[in-house]
């Protein structure tokens, strides 16, 4: 409201007028009005949030109860929880993705690839906080990865491991055949029919397949992990380590009591971050073992049975059900991880 | 253990292209009895903290000896020397109790943990924090966290103690309980302490030797009140004492000391121009005294009183002469005259700014030779 050009008794005027009850209906419209411009300012966001994340959240809730769902027309039999029964149980899959299969291997590939980059990256960073000369460019080329196409680095990951041609008449056996010493009886390591495995009931685990994913998640999990932690390093008073030398702390101690407590809260975040990421994994492996996940998913990620029902419209309930229960499981572990890590990085 | 620091030089290379590199600290002699506390004073940038991380094998020297008895430490690590540091910010570990910030040096020599509890139990009792022990530091105030560091220092019963300013981060009450703290907790426990200031008042205080420094550049080493009363240069005579030394500029005359036109004092040195310094305290009130100054105006602070006063020849703005408050000065009086306590008034050298002293013959020339060639103090004690 503005003073200007107006006389003094006018101004009294006004001021008694938004004093309160006497204001003209005008007036309060203008004023509620203003109160909710705030919406104005978040709309675009809240719009794009609510075409593309809150409605379909609210959708895979409806359709994960919905028995019989058709993906094609949107009939449904009636509610319940059968879609998960069939899920757990894997009654439906019919040469598709068995969820328990998924779910083994999703867990198994996050909870050793996501503590081991972190570990290496913590490693390399206090080497690379330790040297002087070229540090800048040590620094590039570890994070190079970072900005290399998840699809594209998972075909150079195949070449290096797998075995082209047959039996009887290989063109190549891939580098880490040859590293090994291998040559004459190759690994097919990207192959899951050939690869060696062991089962376990409804379970298959193909641990030479296993391995060359896990290489794949530990190394391009590093750039980031690497990034955060150095510039952590960087920023650790030096005093601490020049008390920890006077006070005789060797190598092995100065790194796991003094650096590896002062970077605690970037190591807890990164684990965090590291493993919502590990168990929504589904890129890497298609690069790697194609689009099947393996012959039928024996490398199945949680997000690929997630994607191999979605798409067939009959089935679509188990892909909502399955999606369910990823929100509860990565819900969990996240609480999980919460209560230990507080616990562990207490004194910031 | 008694400390042998012989020639002690610390060159750090110059961080632009074709800089000066700098000479941090320039060959230093310092012979340090056992069970001495030990402090070394200077301004900024004087090397003494250098030389103190020098002493604990932080910082290793350019050239010269450190020699810990009739041990030869120079090249020996940190971590073998034996000694305690305690660090301007005390560089306590934030993620370890108090415990466990004091363990930490025993848990490093694979002592056992009962021992190690009890031993860290003990250097927190000598400093009075033992019920402080299952907090982290930053749960402590300022002067708790020194005394933590102290201990730190003191747990593994080093041979040699070092503090870098200790007292710099305590605010004015605290820093005068906790260098009283130092002074008892080293007596108690007689070991060798060397200790970073820039404070002349609390080195003053507290030190047995006192170690002035100046740019790299040892000025005068010796008891503190020896070195108020006998300074050597007009750096030494100026950084000790508050409120601080006048300083005048002066000649010789035909034996006769002059500031302005007046005679103040009679000497045996030859003609030439000359600082003449004059501490506070060496003023005595004379209606026939030698020395005329212009009064300002009169502080009266109980025990004693101020005059402020100005002279042309004066170096500083304001001359302050300090004299018993039972002196019944003449009131509104512009003008007082003064005669000087002979022991309070120093002769320095106008070019070399170094101190003439009685018995020394041409004793500017060969005390400027000595500053050039040979820096340090030990001829001239």
């Amino acid at each position: 409201m503005s003073f200007k050009n107006k006389n003094p008794r006018d101004v009294e005027a006004d001021l008694v007028l938004s004093d309160g009850p006497q204001l003209t209906r005008g007036e309060k419209f203008r004023r509620g009005l203003r109160a909710q411009s705030g919406w104005l300012f978040v709309a675009p966001a809240l719009i794009l949030m609510a075409v593309f994340t809150f409605y379909p959240i609210i959708m895979a809730f409806i359709h994960a109860f919905q028995e019989d769902y058709n993906g094609a027309n949107g009939t449904y039999s009636g509610w319940g929880f059968s879609n998960f029964v069939h899920v757990v149980k894997g009654d439906l899959n019919r040469g598709g993705a068995d969820f328990l299969q998924c779910l083994v291997n999703t867990l198994i590939f996050t909870f050793i690839s996501v503590p081991v980059s972190t570990l290496l990256a913590l490693l390399i960073s206090v080497a690379l906080n330790s040297i002087k000369a070229v540090q800048k460019a040590y620094q590039t080329i570890l994070f190079l990865p970072y900005l290399t196409n998840a699809l594209a680095m998972g075909a150079v990951f195949a070449t290096f491991f797998t075995v082209v041609g047959t039996k009887s008449h290989t063109e190549t056996v891939g580098i880490v055949n040859l590293v090994l010493g291998l040559k004459d009886n190759p690994i097919n390591w990207t192959d899951v029919l050939s690869s060696p495995k062991w089962e376990l009931g409804r379970i298959t685990i193909p641990w030479a397949n296993y391995i060359v994913l896990m290489v794949y998640e530990v190394w391009s999990g590093l750039p980031f992990k690497i990034l955060i932690l150095f510039s952590a390093l960087q920023s650790i008073n030096k005093q601490y380590y020049d008390a920890a030398k006077v006070d005789g702390a060797s190598r092995w101690t100065t790194l796991w009591h003094i650096t590896a407590p002062m970077v605690s809260p970037q190591i807890s975040y990164l684990l965090v971050t590291g493993i919502m990421g590990g168990m929504k994994q589904y890129s890497a492996v298609v690069g790697i073992f194609g689009e099947k996940m393996g012959l039928r998913y024996e490398m199945g990620t949680m997000v690929g049975y997630i994607y191999n029902y979605i798409g067939e419209d009959k089935y679509a309930g188990l892909a909502f059900a399955g999606s369910l229960i990823l929100f509860v499981i990565i819900m969990i572990i996240t609480w999980i991880n919460n209560k230990v890590t507080k616990k562990r990085t207490t004194y910031r | 253990m008694r400390i042998s620091i012989q020639h002690l030089t610390k060159i750090f290379p110059s961080r632009t292209k074709g800089g000066a590199a700098v000479h941090a600290v320039e060959d230093m002699n310092i012979e340090i009895p056992s069970g001495k506390l030990v402090g070394l004073l200077g301004p900024s940038g004087c090397g003494k903290s250098t030389t103190l991380f020098m002493l604990s094998g932080l910082e290793s020297p350019s050239s010269g000896q450190i020699v810990f008895d009739d041990q030869d430490v120079t090249t020996l690590a940190a971590e073998k020397r034996g000694i305690g540091l305690v660090f301007q910010n005390y560089a306590l570990y934030p993620h370890m109790t108090v415990r466990e910030n004091i363990r930490f040096p025993l848990d490093n020599m694979r002592i056992k943990r009962e021992e190690g509890n009890a031993r860290a139990l003990d250097a927190a009792r000598l400093v009075q924090i033992e019920d402080l022990l299952d907090r982290k530091p930053n749960e402590l105030s300022g002067g708790q966290q020194q005394r933590v560091a102290i201990a730190r220092a003191l747990v593994k019963m080093p041979n040699v103690l070092l503090l870098d300013e200790p007292l710099s981060n305590l605010d004015a009450r605290l820093r005068l309980q906790t260098r009283e703290e130092i002074k008892r907790i080293q007596r108690e426990t007689g070991i060798t302490t060397v200790f970073v200031t820039h404070d002349q008042e609390e080195a003053m205080s507290i030190c047995d030797i006192m170690v002035v420094m100046k740019l790299g550049v040892v000025q005068q080493i010796g008891e503190p009140q020896h070195i108020y009363d006998d300074p050597n240069n007009l750096f030494v005579a100026n950084f000790l004492g508050t409120p601080p030394i006048n300083i005048f500029k002066g000649r010789i005359e035909g034996g006769k000391v002059y500031i302005g036109d007046e005679a103040v004092s009679s000497t045996e040195f030859a003609d030439q121009p000359v600082y003449v310094g004059i501490r506070p305290e060496g003023y005595i009130y004379d209606p026939k005294g030698v020395f005329t100054l212009d009064v300002d105006h009169i502080e009266v602070m109980g025990r004693d009183k101020s005059v402020v006063a100005i002279h042309q020849s004066s170096t500083k703005p304001t001359v302050r002469c300090i004299i018993d408050s039972d002196v019944a000065l003449p009131e509104g009086a512009t003008q007082l005259r003064f005669n000087i306590k002979p022991y309070k008034m120093f002769l320095f050298n106008a070019e070399s700014e170094v101190r003439l002293r009685v018995g020394e013959e041409q004793p500017v020339e060969e005390d400027v030779a000595v500053v050039e060639e040979q820096p340090t103090t030990d001829q001239r004690g």
